[in-house]
């Protein structure tokens, strides 16, 4: 527990915008109705790699009510991407690369309208190999995905067949390491494609003001990159585009990016009406990124004692048509929590004729973690070590070296993990088909851009703007972090509704970034805004600022508390003082290094019969640092758990073999979590305050969900014996396992470390 | 064609011109201008759009609009009085029961709809009872609590 | 997208009229769950629907020792999963019935619509083929009947003929010492659409041996089925562990699932095996006390572990 004597922080407060989201008044994009709107459907490819040798729009254009049809001719030639590749077009010219990929647009005055439009668009197509599968499609002799990918701004060097991106790290001599351990572990994992499934389908609507400027009302994360992304791509100025960041209905990182608002933009620049797009649930499941499947090959050498000393992963990465998430995260991640002395880690991304890949949640982290944990597990047992006491054995500490060079400081992570042994009573022994498996996690709070500006207005309150879109009651969060720097209450701050013509710039809202780097900026600028308070009640008072204090909406002589000026006199007072209305403003680039780890553990009930596992029981312990507000925290926690369980136990985003199309594009078939498959989640928090965070606290959102695909596999060993290496752990697969029908999971490593010239065992 | 199409929406009589392939959620988004019900997925699977008619919860997507004609249909901007929240929607903002809100007035009505008739309801039952809503973001254990909330301070009230 | 006109008739003589002058490109609807989001995919394209919501005296249910259970064909899914007639007399049913989607769905769904729309996969259909539902229709001819087992005819296809109406399904009354369970398999604990599902319903004789057996399943074979040969296996037998093993193998036989993004055939056919020996079991075990609490029985029929 915290020894802070805080006044806002630590305590539970209601959303900032509960009530409109209660009420059913919260705008998402959606609910943005203009007059003389219209609407945009899309026209997506049917096929996964073809050339478009003709599309004929005359039919759809003849239909009364049609406005506007566009193709990706009308855009121009420019090349954009989500990270410094430039691999894809807003709208392809003239080849496509995947099923669903939106071939053309249609504007007309009604959804019914549009969409009969869409059905009357013709399209020639000249098939070209398709290739879906990323191991073949690294094969010499695999079709190619990308002929011209040299030529692409941004492409680094020359990594192998239909290869975007390789991602290394390296440290030690690993083959002499491995040659020395006492054991050497190896194993392959597979993890499924998984939607983001929010809940909230895409959508956008672009007007175009008179006197000429784009104005989109998005469903975002990152408003800045919806404007950036859209400059490049229709070739504008970004002075010339202003995005509106509407109520977002969940993003989990899908949002982070430009999506499909540069259609009904050129529809609106085009007709000069307003124009709206909606994504069906079909769409978000067809057209938007979500993450593609991923192997994993691990392999630990271990003294007998349990010390790790060397470890190996190589991690293939399907990045399905064009890198759309940058290239992943998971790199690094491949030692977990672990001090690991000797590495080599290699993450490809590999093209193939599928959906792009897309961002969720610290992508590529799950994937890695249900590997490691997993893995951890097996060497626990291979060794006869309880698993705990390996991790233990093997935990980073305070002054060890992470991954990317950074010094690991102080940390909570001895604590969780003895918070949920203490909690499940570990080590336990259960009756037959139940089982407890542990996992661990790590992630790094996010940086980044950020900036605030806080105000003191006429009552006394302040205006809080940023320029970050709410996820996860962010919003409420950095009020709670303004009132606590100028000791004023909750009530007192007022968080601007922001777009990108009133707001500063700033980082999108996404991998644990706000709170922490945002949250920062918050922080500052409350200082400063504080500093400004008492310079101007001093020179008012005739006192030293040094001989005041300020708290509870006043500033007060430290002597003589009566004496002093509240908020509201002293914004009446700055009015006409010399350094005229009181703002505070913070701007920072980029935060330290400040590590998050979480220790969890899964109880499950897994049935002989069918192989069906159910999670009874879920306790997770996470080093937060300062719980800014408890009650979100806690909210955080249990969600990214039930969308661990989600990835555990039942989503399966399938592709066609032959195609690569998505099998299951709905809620009916891709199968999240409801109410009624979520155990009793227990939260432990662990306070150990970030060197860096606002006040002490930490990121929050990532880590919750990587653990449970490994705890819940690890739970499931323990409760039948049976080592399930690939995701999801359906019934089906449980149940050949117990059959010692699994099929075997492998990896052509060798060739890999040939290509890079290693010449390993 | 549009065809004439009165509902009683929120306790007021409402005539519109209505498409006959229209869904009652279309039809009190586009053209009764109530867009709390959310379409998520149009296909019945997420609850985002549930409202109550003649005092059931249904997924409005799924109900052809033309088909509901003089039904007494609530939606969340109905739960509300200009002075006060529902017990329901008190005990999501007290408890935290949301986050992102997409799937807020969809799971609100459930609620509602449900604590009508099941006022003393076991935890399992409230489970149950939202079994046809989907939320991404709060892994529904605060909304449990704040439905079984709900429920106490209703019977409380009784 | 094809649009289409509304049809909204008073009586069952005006909805077999605009049927009658409709022709092929008019359909009916009861419910509209799963016409409107078939026709949102393009499947269904009708030109008009008649729709039935307005038609009164359709929703019935009513039970008599005598004649059993009558459902009319509007009724809601959800008015059964809550009658307490059907949770005490027809527990395979009220199992379906909780089975089946979300209580938003389900009080719109029609028992009627469910049948009319022969999905393999139809969660009321096998407790309807287990207690021997018979169908009412009516049509340009007059009315007919028609046991629930001949109407199916393929996914999506059955004995309606053009201008007909299912107006109600009739199940005759259960024999004093009947238990039923019907088990929905999936990976969830609700909306999924069932993996498998399996009702059982067995009556027992003074002596304990099986009187009457029916097993039922969905989801393993083009159209809801009866495994007969199943059912003869433990006709006239003692219910021991056994026999109710030795069935449910034998009907695990009889079945031809397919492969799908759910599950895999030979898993579906392992999980037949499964799920029809629990049926039965619970089946056998109710018989003489009575059905189990709702509670528990909703749980036995999700396979929930809370």
């Amino acid at each position: 527990m915290t020894s802070r004597n805080f006044k806002v922080l630590g305590q539970n407060h209601p959303r900032v915008d509960a009530y409109d989201k209660v009420t059913g008044r919260a705008a998402y994009a959606a609910d943005v109705y203009l007059p003389g709107m219209l609407a945009c459907k899309l026209l997506p490819s049917a096929r996964s790699h073809a050339r478009i040798l003709r599309i004929d729009t005359g039919p759809a254009a003849a239909l009364p009510g049609v406005r506007c049809i566009i193709t990706g001719a009308d855009f121009p030639d420019v090349r954009f991407g989500s990270g410094a590749l430039r691999d894809r077009y807003v709208m392809p010219r003239d080849t496509v690369n995947f099923v669903g990929e939106p071939i053309a647009a249609v504007a007309a005055v009604d959804e019914a309208t549009a969409q009969e439009a869409i059905e009357l668009i013709t399209v020639e197509y000249e098939d070209l190999p398709a290739v879906v599968n990323p191991i073949t499609s690294m094969q010499p002799d695999a079709s190619t995905v990308h002929p011209d990918l040299e030529d692409y701004q941004g492409y680094g060097f020359t990594m192998g067949h239909n290869v975007s991106t390789l991602l290394d790290a390296d440290r030690g001599d690993v083959d002499q390491a491995f040659q020395d351990a006492d054991h050497v572990i190896e194993d392959v994992y597979r993890s499924q494609g998984i939607n983001q499934g929010f809940l909230e389908p895409m959508a956008c609507v672009a007007d175009v003001e008179p006197n000429g400027r784009l104005v989109i009302y998005a469903s975002t994360q990152g408003p800045y990159q919806i404007r950036a992304g859209l400059a490049a791509v229709l070739e504008l100025p970004v002075s010339r585009i202003r995005v509106v960041a509407m109520e977002l209905g969940g993003g989990f990182g899908a949002k982070l990016r430009l999506a499909f608002e540069a259609f009904p933009a050129l529809l609106a620049m085009r007709t000069g009406r307003p124009v709206k797009l909606v994504n069906t649930r079909e769409e978000a499941f067809t057209m938007n990124g979500p993450r593609l499947p991923v192997t994993n090959y691990i392999r630990s050498g271990v003294m007998n004692d349990g010390t790790i000393t060397a470890r190996e992963a190589y991690t293939i990465f399907d990045v399905g048509a064009y890198l759309g998430a940058g290239p992943n995260s998971g790199i690094g991640h491949g030692i977990g929590a672990y001090r690991v002395p000797n590495f080599r880690l290699r993450s490809y991304g590999v093209y193939t004729n599928k959906i792009y890949v897309g961002s969720y949640r610290a992508s590529g982290v799950a994937d890695m973690t249900f590997a490691v944990e997993s893995h951890m597990d097996h060497i626990a047992h291979r060794l006869g070590i309880d698993p705990y006491d390996l991790r233990l054995r093997n935990a980073l500490r305070e002054g060890d070296v992470s991954v990317s060079g950074a010094v690991v400081p102080s940390n909570g992570l001895l604590e969780t993990l003895q918070a949920v042994k203490d909690a499940v009573a570990w080590p336990r022994q259960l009756e037959d088909g139940h089982g407890i498996g542990l996992a661990l996690c790590e992630w790094r709070s996010g940086s980044g851009p950020s900036t605030a500006a806080i105000s003191v207005n006429d009552d006394g309150t302040v205006s809080l703007l940023t320029g970050s879109t709410d996820i996860s009651g962010s919003d409420t969060s950095l009020a709670a972090i303004a009132a606590e720097a100028l000791g004023i209450g909750m009530q007192q701050v007022i968080v601007a509704k922001r777009d990108t013509d009133m707001a500063p710039y700033t980082g999108q809202s996404g991998g644990s970034r706000v709170v922490y780097s945002q949250g920062t900026a918050v922080q500052r600028a409350a200082n400063e805004t504080r500093d400004k308070l008492i310079a101007l009640a001093a020179e008012r008072l005739g006192l030293p600022q040094d001989a005041l204090g300020c708290e509870d909406g006043r500033v007060y002589v430290l002597d003589n508390e009566p004496q002093g000026l509240t908020f509201t006199q002293l914004a009446a007072a700055s009015i006409t003082s010399r350094g005229g209305p009181i703002i505070g403003t913070a701007a920072l680039s980029s935060m330290p290094y400040t590590p998050v780890f979480a220790a969890q553990a899964a109880e499950v009930k897994v049935d002989r019969e069918t192989g069906q596992v159910r999670v009874l029981r879920y306790v997770q312990a996470q080093d937060v640092g300062t719980a800014i507000n408890p009650m979100a925290v806690e909210g955080q926690l249990e969600g990214g758990v039930v969308q661990g369980i989600g990835r555990a136990l039942t989503e399966d985003q399938q592709f066609d073999p032959d195609t690569g199309a998505v099998r299951n594009p709905s809620f009916a078939a891709y199968l999240m979590p409801l109410a009624i498959d979520t155990p009793q989640i227990e939260n432990i928090l662990i306070d150990v305050p970030a060197p860096d965070g606002p006040f002490g606290a930490r990121a929050v959102a990532e880590p919750p969900g990587f653990g449970p695909p490994a705890a819940i596999a690890n739970a499931v060993y323990d409760a039948v014996g049976v080592r399930v290496k690939e995701l999801p752990l359906s019934g089906e697969r449980v149940l050949a396992a117990l059959k010692g029908q699994s099929p075997a999971l492998t990896m052509d490593v060798a060739s890999l470390r040939r290509a890079e010239g290693i010449a390993a065992d | 064609m549009k065809q004439p199409l009165q509902l009683q929406i929120n306790g007021e009589s409402r005539q519109m011109l209505v498409e006959p392939f229209y869904s009652l959620l279309d039809c009190l988004r586009d053209e009764a201008q109530l867009t709390g019900a959310k379409k998520g997925c149009d296909e019945g699977d997420c609850g985002a759009c549930t409202v109550l008619m003649d005092g059931q919860p249904v997924t409005s997507c799924l109900v052809l609009a033309h088909s509901a004609h003089h039904a007494d249909i609530t939606t969340i901007e109905g739960l509300a009085s200009v002075a006060a929240l529902s017990p329901v929607q008190r005990a999501f903002v007290e408890h935290g029961g949301l986050q992102c809100g997409f799937c807020i007035p969809g799971l609100i009505m459930s609620a509602t709809g449900f604590l009508q008739s099941n006022p003393n309801p076991t935890e399992e039952d409230v489970r149950f009872a939202i079994g046809g809503n989907l939320c991404r973001c709060t892994g529904y254990a605060r909304v449990v609590e704040a439905i079984m909330a709900a429920a106490a301070e209703m019977r409380a009230a009784q | 997208m094809a649009r289409f006109n509304y049809l909204e008739p008073h009586s069952l003589d005006e909805a077999l009229r605009m049927l009658a002058d409709g022709g092929d490109g008019v359909r009916l609807v009861a419910g509209s769950t799963d016409f409107l989001i078939r026709w949102r995919t393009g499947f269904w394209r009708p030109d008009a629907v008649v729709c039935m919501q307005h038609v009164p005296g359709l929703d019935a249910i009513s039970f008599n020792d005598a004649d059993g259970l009558s459902l009319g064909a509007m009724a809601t899914v959800q008015a059964i999963e809550q009658h307490d007639v059907i949770r005490q007399r027809y527990p395979a049913l009220a199992a379906g019935a909780t089975a089946f989607a979300g209580v938003q769905v389900r009080n719109l769904a029609t028992i009627g619509g469910n049948a009319c729309n022969a999905s393999p996969a139809g969660d009321t259909l096998p407790a309807l083929l287990a207690y021997d539902a018979q169908c009412r229709i009516v049509g340009p001819a007059g009315e007919r009947w028609l046991p629930l087992t001949e109407f199916f005819q393929g996914p999506g296809r059955t004995a309606l003929q053009p201008g007909e109406i299912l107006t109600e399904l009739r199940l005759p009354p259960p024999p004093p010492r009947t238990g039923g369970l019907y088990i929905k398999h999936s990976p969830r604990g609700a909306m999924d659409i069932s993996a498998i599902g399996a009702a059982a319903v067995v009556s027992l004789a003074d002596d304990g041996a099986c009187r009457r057996v029916s097993i039922a399943l969905g989801a393993v074979a083009p159209v809801p089925m009866r495994a007969n040969a199943a059912e003869g296996r433990l006709i006239g037998q003692q219910p021991t562990a056994a026999n109710i093993a030795e069935a449910a193998r034998i009907a695990a036989q009889s079945t031809n699932p397919i492969s799908d993004v759910r599950s895999g055939a030979g898993y579906r056919r392992d999980m037949v095996q499964v799920l029809t020996q629990r049926t039965l079991q619970h089946a056998v075990a109710t018989a003489a006390g009575g059905p189990a609490p709702f509670g528990e029985l909703r749980r036995l029929a999700l396979q929930t572990a809370i």
